[in-house]
């Protein structure tokens, strides 16, 4: 587990993850607090913990659970979209108590267990060939998910710019109308104005 | 981390593959960065590792973040302001922990959405139980093409996705100003016509008794 951060006692950190329908995503994460008195992060910090939720684009929670300082967790998502994975130390003490902080390590798979998950063991060449090509179609469904999915996302995107296009069209000549209605009711309004108090 | 069984391997068919296999590392993470905040990531990296980081804005304002990448003992490796994408590869000089820092401190009220992917060291071999002095077969070649080829598919495809988010995003953006916009200045338009006949009329109404008279 490579890449850390830090963030403070209570506070959530939320990434963002863009991915297509039936995609399953591994994450592992682990947590450490920042000991004063040994001025260095403890590898374990008794009861320690942390929350992971998991948000769908519709708003509806795939996964909220507590883990302990290290673990993974994984979902699969229903609908394409923004996914958002957020963190959060079950930690009661506040930041006030001063130099306090969280280093989150976190590593995140997405739709990539192509390589990973073949612990199977393979006991000769040809299997070894099996299971390399069973990851290579794996792969291939992925790439295929994510295309289907940027075909959802670029029909949103035209659809967008044909509105914006239509709604520039459409309000200029609303704006057009009401100049020259308003135009004529001022000349209008004017005259007899002028014609009431006998100056024309 | 990334340890698999590939086949029967001896202990040092094992021992290389740990090697190989610890140094192999790529995190992509797409984050919201808060206006005015910083957010910093670290890594600890082995020296010689040839590493990459690359990062994209995908929403947000001008769609500008400031990065900055230091080594261990602090020197700065890269520093760019107010940059859309960009990426850069370097080999680490020395062990110890990078750390690369994305800022927001030049804005004062949009939160961009932040993409990086930082790489660490070369992928493994796929067939790394097969040493070196044999040749692969032709099943085995296929694969490793196969496989490159689809990394690099992959790859194009997250760049694409990412441009085509910040492209949607600069559209839903327009969208909404335009709309705001014409709503605004037919209100405006509206508005003033009727204020400006209102007015001229009020200068006409007032001084009747001491009217001059206005010769057509």
């Amino acid at each position: 587990l490579a890449l850390y951060f830090h963030i403070g006692e209570r506070e959530e950190k939320c990434i963002i993850e863009d991915i297509p329908s039936d995609t399953l995503v591994v994450g592992n994460h682990k947590v450490q607090r920042w000991d004063l008195h040994m001025r260095d992060f403890l590898e374990s910090a008794p009861g320690l913990g942390m929350f992971v939720t998991v948000t769908s684009p519709t708003s509806e929670v795939l996964l909220s659970k507590l883990y302990g300082p290290q673990g993974t967790f994984t979902f699969t998502s229903y609908i394409s979209g923004e996914h958002i994975i957020c963190f959060q130390s079950n930690s009661t003490r506040f930041a006030v108590i001063a130099g306090s902080k969280l280093r989150i390590h976190l590593d995140i798979r997405v739709g990539e267990h192509f390589l990973d998950e073949s612990g199977i063991q393979a006991k000769d060449k040809v299997n070894e060939v099996n299971i390399r090509l069973e990851n290579l179609i794996e792969q291939i469904h992925h790439v295929t998910r994510e295309q289907e999915y940027e075909r959802e996302r670029e029909e949103k995107f035209r659809k967008t710019s044909e509105e914006t296009n239509s709604n520039i069209l459409w309000w200029a000549i609303v704006q057009t109308l009401i100049l020259i209605s308003v135009g004529i009711w001022q000349i209008k309004s004017l005259r007899d104005f002028f014609i009431s108090k006998k100056l024309v | 981390m990334l340890l698999r069984g590939y086949g029967t391997a001896g202990p040092w068919e094992w021992l290389t593959l740990l090697l190989v296999a610890c140094a192999a590392w790529a995190s992509e993470i797409t984050f919201e960065l808060p206006d005015n905040a910083k957010q910093c990531f670290y890594e600890e990296i082995v020296q010689g590792t040839k590493c990459t980081l690359e990062f994209q804005v995908i929403t947000g304002g001008h769609y500008d973040v400031d990065c900055r990448l230091e080594g261990p003992d602090g020197s700065v490796l890269y520093k760019e302001m107010k940059k859309q994408y960009d990426s850069f590869t370097f080999t680490a000089s020395r062990n110890g922990t990078y750390k690369f820092c994305f800022s927001n401190e030049f804005s004062t009220f949009t939160h961009k959405t932040v993409y990086f992917d930082f790489q660490v060291g070369e992928d493994p071999p796929l067939f790394p139980s097969e040493n070196r002095a044999t040749a692969l077969t032709q099943m085995e070649s296929a694969c490793v093409s196969i496989h490159e080829a689809l990394k690099s598919v992959i790859d194009y495809q997250t760049h694409f996705r990412l441009r085509e988010a910040q492209g949607r995003s600069r559209a839903e953006d327009l969208n909404t100003r335009v709309a705001y916009w014409s709503i605004g200045e037919a209100i405006i338009l509206l508005v003033v016509s009727v204020g400006q006949v209102f007015l001229l009329k009020s200068f006409f109404s007032d001084k009747r008794t001491t009217t001059t008279h206005v010769t057509s």
